[in-house]
Order: C-alpha cells, then sequence, then structure tokens
C-alpha cells in the first residue's frame, strides 16, 4: 500500500537504512521494482542524501528510517531541511500500536521529537489512511515554503496479512492549510512605483526564489532594470554570478560592495530571503535609508526582523511575472540613467576591496596553498559547471565566494542550520539525481568526518564524486574567531596530531586518494583527480592553517557596512 | 499589553500541542489557555467565510490563549500560528 503510494506520488528513490519497525515496508520494497531504495550507512546520511537531491532537482526527497535510534537519527537531516525549506517526506517506522507508550524496544516519540522542525507530521492510525496520508504529505511538503514532513508508520499498518482497498487520490484539499500563490495587483503596482523612485536599489534574492524557480523571472526583470543584485548564501546561482550587474554574496562573509550597497540602499528588493542575522547583523542598525520591498511566500517571514514597506505575498515566480507585466504594460519608461552614479560608486567600492578572483594565477612554492586558490582551480577546472555540496565552516564560506553559480540548484549547502557532515551525504544525492553531471564537495577535515562513514555507501553505487577536502587541521572557523575574538586561544579547535591518513582511509573504502601539500602540485593534483571520470576521488589539500575567511561583519553591535577586510583591517 | 488569541483548529490528536509548542520554541509565554471543541458551529461564522468552507458540530476547537506582548510580536505569533497546518484561523480577540 505505501509502496504503491510513493509510487503513484511519483517517488523515484527513497534513501534509507532498514529496521524492526520498518521491516514490513522493507519487504514490499524487495517485491517491487519500480522504486529504488539506496542504503545508506547512517541515517543521518540517508537524510541529507535526499535533500541534495531534492535541493538539485527541486523534487521532495524521500527517506525511510526505522523507530527509535533510526528515527532519532535522522533528526539533524530533517532539521537541516526545515531550516532551510526544502521539501523532503521521512518515512519513519513506529512500533506497533498496541505497544506505544509502553517504552517498547526502540520506541521513541518520533512525532514529539520531530515537531519544532518540522513543516507538518502525520501518525498513521491505520493502514486505510495510507493514501491520503501520503498525498497530503508529499502536498504539504512542495508547496508554499516547503519543508520537511514526517509520517510516523506503526508497524501493524504496514503489515502485510491485512488486505484493503487502493485508490489513490488525484487531487488534495486541506482546508486550513492555502499558501499564497498569486500576489495582489495593489502591492505589485505599489513596488512598480517604488521601484520607478528609486535612486540607490539593490536586489536581494535569496534561496526562496530557487524554490519557487524564480530565476528566469529575475534574470528577465533585471534585464528591464539593470539593478544591482546580490545573493544571499542560499540563494547563490539564482541569479548568474559572472553577470557583471552581480555583487556577490553579501552578509556576514559577503564582499565589501554587496555589503555597503545593501547599507547605504535607498531601496532594498528582498525575493525570498527572510533577513536571517548572518545578513542583517545588528538589525536596528540595517540599512538605515531603505524602503523594503519584501516578495515572499511565507507571511510569518515578513517584518520579524525588519519591517518591510510593501509585501507582497504570492509565489515569488509569479509576484515577478506580474511586477515584469505591469512594468511592461506601464505608460512610463524605467529611466535607466537614474541609478547611473549609484552604479559608478558599487563600481568604486568592488575595485577598492572586492574580492581578488585571481589569486591562483600568483602562486609560488615560497608560500602554503591557500583555501581560496583551490576552489578557483576547481573553477577552473569544471568550468564553473559542477554541482558543489560543501559542508560548513571556512571552506564553505571560500566555496561561496569563489565558486561562481551562473545557475540555480548547483550550489548545495546547510545554510540555515550549519549542519556540519552534510557534504558527502548531499553529494551523493545530487549525483543519483544527476548521474553524468560532475558532483564536488568542497569540505574540510572536521566536516567530512562527521559524515565520512558513506564513502561506503559510494562505493556500493558507483559514485565517481570529487571530495576537495581543505585541510588545514584545524576547526578553521572556530580557530578564525578564537583568534579574533578570545585572544587566540584555540580552545579545543585543533586535533593534536590525530588526524587519519585520509589517503589510505579513502583507499580502504575502494576509492583513489589524491593528496596535495605544495602549490605547484595543487593544479595538477586536482587535474588528475577531474580526469579520473569513474572513480570517487578524495583529494587532500594541505592549506595554510593560518588563513581567516574576509570580509567579515564586525559583530556585536556592528552595521553591514563595518567589516573586517583582513587581519588587523577594519573598515 | 495582556492580549487574548482565538484560534480555531482541527479537533484532533495533535492539534494542541502544535500550538503550544510554537509559543514555547518562539518564546512566547502562555498566561492562561482554555480549549472546547466547538458545539455551537453559528458561533464561528466568521471562519466559515473567510475560508468558505462548513463546520460541523465537534470537528474544529476552539482555543484561547492569552499572553503579555508587543503588537509586533502579536502580528508574528499570529502568522506563526495561521501558519500551522491544523490552525484554521488565529485572529486576535478583543473582546
Amino acid at each position: 500500500m505505501l509502496m504503491h503510494a510513493l509510487h503513484d506520488e511519483g517517488v523515484e528513490l527513497i534513501f534509507g537504512y532498514p529496521g524492526g519497525a520498518a521491516l514490513h515496508i522493507y519487504d514490499a520494497i524487495f517485491r517491487q521494482d519500480k522504486i529504488d531504495h539506496i542504503l545508506v550507512r547512517h541515517e543521518q546520511g540517508a537524510t541529507h542524501a535526499a535533500d541534495g537531491y531534492a535541493r538539485s532537482t527541486g523534487k521532495p526527497g524521500v527517506v525511510l528510517v526505522t523507530s527509535g535510534p533510526g528515527a532519532t537519527n535522522a533528526i539533524t537531516g530533517i532539521a537541516t531541511a526545515f531550516m532551510d525549506s526544502i521539501p523532503m517526506v521521512i518515512l519513519s517506522g513506529q512500533v506497533a500500536s498496541h505497544l506505544i507508550g509502553t517504552d517498547a524496544f526502540q520506541e521513541t516519540d518520533m512525532i514529539g521529537i520531530s515537531r519544532p522542525i518540522v513543516k507538518h507530521s502525520f501518525s498513521i492510525e491505520d493502514a486505510s489512511q495510507i493514501p491520503q496520508i501520503v498525498k497530503e504529505a508529499f502536498y504539504i511538503a512542495t508547496s508554499g515554503r516547503p519543508g520537511p514532513v514526517v509520517i510516523d508508520i506503526p508497524k501493524d499498518t504496514t503489515a502485510p496479512d491485512t488486505l484493503h482497498e487502493y485508490s489513490y487520490p488525484d487531487s488534495v484539499d486541506i482546508r486550513s492549510y492555502n499558501p499564497p500563490v498569486e500576489p495582489e495587483q495593489e502591492q505589485i503596482q505599489r513596488a512598480v512605483d517604488a521601484i520607478f523612485e528609486a535612486k540607490q536599489p539593490v536586489i536581494y534574492a535569496g534561496g526562496g526564489a530557487i524554490n519557487s524557480n524564480a530565476s528566469s523571472e529575475l534574470y528577465e526583470l533585471n534585464e528591464i532594470l539593470n539593478i544591482p543584485v546580490t545573493n544571499t548564501l542560499m540563494g547563490l546561482g539564482v541569479y548568474p554570478a559572472t553577470d557583471s550587474r552581480f555583487m556577490g554574496m553579501l552578509g556576514m562573509h559577503g564582499t565589501y560592495q554587496a555589503n555597503m550597497a545593501m547599507h547605504n540602499a535607498d531601496l532594498i528588493i528582498a525575493i525570498g530571503a527572510r533577513f536571517d542575522d548572518r545578513i542583517t547583523n545588528t538589525p536596528k542598525l540595517f540599512a538605515p535609508n531603505a524602503k523594503i520591498i519584501h516578495f515572499d511566500v511565507d507571511h510569518s517571514s515578513v517584518s520579524k526582523i525588519i519591517e518591510a514597506n510593501i509585501a507582497v505575498f504570492g509565489q515569488v515566480k509569479n509576484s515577478l511575472r506580474a511586477i515584469i507585466d505591469t512594468i511592461n504594460n506601464s505608460n512610463d519608461d524605467y529611466d535607466l540613467s537614474q541609478i547611473d552614479s549609484w552604479k559608478e560608486q558599487i563600481k568604486e567600492w568592488t575595485e577598492q576591496h572586492g574580492l581578488n578572483h585571481d589569486l591562483y594565477l600568483s602562486e609560488t612554492d615560497e608560500s602554503q596553498i591557500l583555501p581560496q586558490q583551490v576552489v578557483q582551480h576547481v573553477y577552473q577546472i569544471t568550468e564553473g559547471n559542477a554541482y558543489v555540496t560543501s559542508d560548513v565552516g571556512q571552506h564553505q564560506m571560500f566555496a561561496a565566494q569563489y565558486y561562481h553559480f551562473d545557475e540555480p540548484r548547483k550550489w548545495i549547502n546547510s545554510g540555515g542550520l550549519g549542519t556540519m557532515g552534510f557534504g558527502l551525504p548531499a553529494a551523493m544525492g545530487v549525483k543519483f539525481a544527476f548521474p553524468k553531471d560532475e558532483v564536488v564537495c568542497i569540505t574540510g577535515e572536521g566536516s567530512i568526518q562527521m559524515c565520512i562513514q558513506e564513502l561506503s555507501t559510494c562505493l556500493q553505487y558507483n559514485l565517481p564524486i570529487k571530495i576537495i577536502n581543505i585541510n588545514n587541521e584545524a576547526l578553521g572557523m572556530v580557530k578564525q574567531w578564537q583568534d579574533m575574538n578570545y585572544g587566540g586561544r584555540h580552545s579545543e579547535s585543533t586535533y593534536q596530531s590525530s588526524l587519519p591518513d585520509f589517503i589510505k582511509l579513502a583507499e580502504s573504502f575502494g576509492h583513489v586518494g589524491i593528496k596535495i601539500e605544495k602549490n605547484s602540485d595543487l593544479k595538477s593534483g586536482l587535474e588528475k583527480a577531474f580526469s579520473l571520470k569513474d572513480k570517487l576521488v578524495f583529494v587532500d589539500v594541505y592549506v595554510d592553517p593560518g588563513e581567516h575567511v574576509y570580509p567579515m561583519l564586525v559583530a556585536p553591535n556592528g552595521s553591514l557596512k563595518d567589516m573586517w577586510l583582513g587581519k588587523g583591517n577594519k573598515v | 499589553m495582556q492580549r487574548k488569541v482565538s484560534i480555531i483548529l482541527e479537533n484532533k490528536p495533535g492539534s494542541l500541542v502544535r500550538v503550544v509548542g510554537l509559543f514555547h520554541q518562539r518564546g512566547y509565554n502562555i498566561e492562561s489557555l482554555h480549549v472546547d471543541p466547538v458545539i455551537n458551529v453559528t458561533d464561528y461564522k466568521y471562519v466559515e467565510e473567510m475560508l468558505n468552507i462548513h463546520l460541523k458540530e465537534n470537528e474544529v476547537s476552539h482555543l484561547s490563549i492569552t499572553t503579555t506582548v508587543s503588537d509586533d510580536l502579536l502580528r508574528q505569533i499570529l502568522r506563526q500560528i495561521n501558519k500551522l497546518i491544523d490552525v484554521l484561523v488565529a485572529v486576535e480577540d478583543k473582546n
């Protein structure tokens, strides 16, 4: 029944791990051939893999775990998906209905534990409910602001010894759930008027614009407006990074020009972005002269941190389409020259303190490898076309700053929750979805060890991912904060020479390992890794352990214009 | 300022705890709480009109919560509660 419903829902792939309470379901998986099941090595890996699949395809990821520890191991991955609004359906086995509440073997209250980190959850009480609940779960997970949905399935409701009539609903209507789709024209008109008046506008687009598949509308709109654009960490790729109007990422480690433009803007056009604390720095000092237009599908995201002057609720794809139509049908032409001096100012900022995207050209063996150079080489070798997943920390920021994403859904990272261990399993999910495309996991020696067991899954399913381990022999971001805010006291951020030999480790899992320690080996080592098309290659690159990520916002009590641009260099 | 929030939600297991849990997750304090299944649906015509639905006896519950918050926070709380899937309507009760 469950497998039928999943198939009818269009599910092709499930990431999971079996166990007692899920055995009836696993037997049903064995006895069908329409849906593939991927056996991971830890339930956290299953959730991140489903998440990577969902982020790269836009389709919901599906996870199957057993009760108790299976369910609790999935929690980190569910929270990761929740924070980044990723559509996911998690099927968790549960002890039989008559045992619930008795502290039975492998019993845990999954609905209770997961409640704060899911969009919604369901408990199956009777097998006959399965088709309807599956339908509703997928609808909720994928509509409005997407998110994870848990279905808790007591073992008796999947027992093969009872027969039920099965029919899968064609559509679903939940009377208490009506996410906005089309914007109100009145708000659209107000937004257009504000855009026409603005002299210093900025487009600030985030993950919501990706979720809504709004990137072509965004580009089309900006072909008319020519406004400087910045993306959040979650939004990278929704606007082409190589476009001349793109200023780079904003926020905590955003570019100088993007942060300065936001701070000095007279109009901020927020598109599927939520004014997260990594973006605003101190909210009361945020963009003091800016009017805010906020496009979002979620009412509760608007005016939560920063008051919006104009709120446009609806799928942002539709809202942007409405803006374009309104401008095209307007009697007034948008005067491109009204923002000329603003663009001149941004150009000046970029020239003053913009990122150096040619660092890799100046490397010699006199100096250690810089992590930024590693990312730049990967960008060059993959010609900017790879799917890049990352973990969390310095390497994540370097990847976000120096890999230029021209397309949405190619940059896969845990932005909201900041989950170390995300990168490798997420890359597996992407590779399953796009087996012919290059999938790179840019990680660090701290993060990669958190889900390293999935190397085994990669062998089982032959997933030739390229893992670029930016190895600074420390928990780099922690160490950076300790350098900057804790007098250089590196409390528990180094490993005292206890790191594994990653090359032997990769080899023991049946993969290829390449170690790079010198600048002169960097380009050739990476080229060799990418030339091994059919192999998972683990590239262990030793980089300068003292390197920090800059720019970095001054916190606490700083605004977006207050940044560290280098060690001891504050503006 | 003390506010009263009036919430109509599906009368099914787990609905109430989602609302109560949300107050805790978001750092709001509940000062009093009262919940009853809705018997007399004619008192809730506004819900029927707002959502274009027809309510039946005992199908939904009325939950009343008092909390002390500012205007801005109240708006945010109402938006968060309205976002819960099992909640039909959450409004401030000014009576």
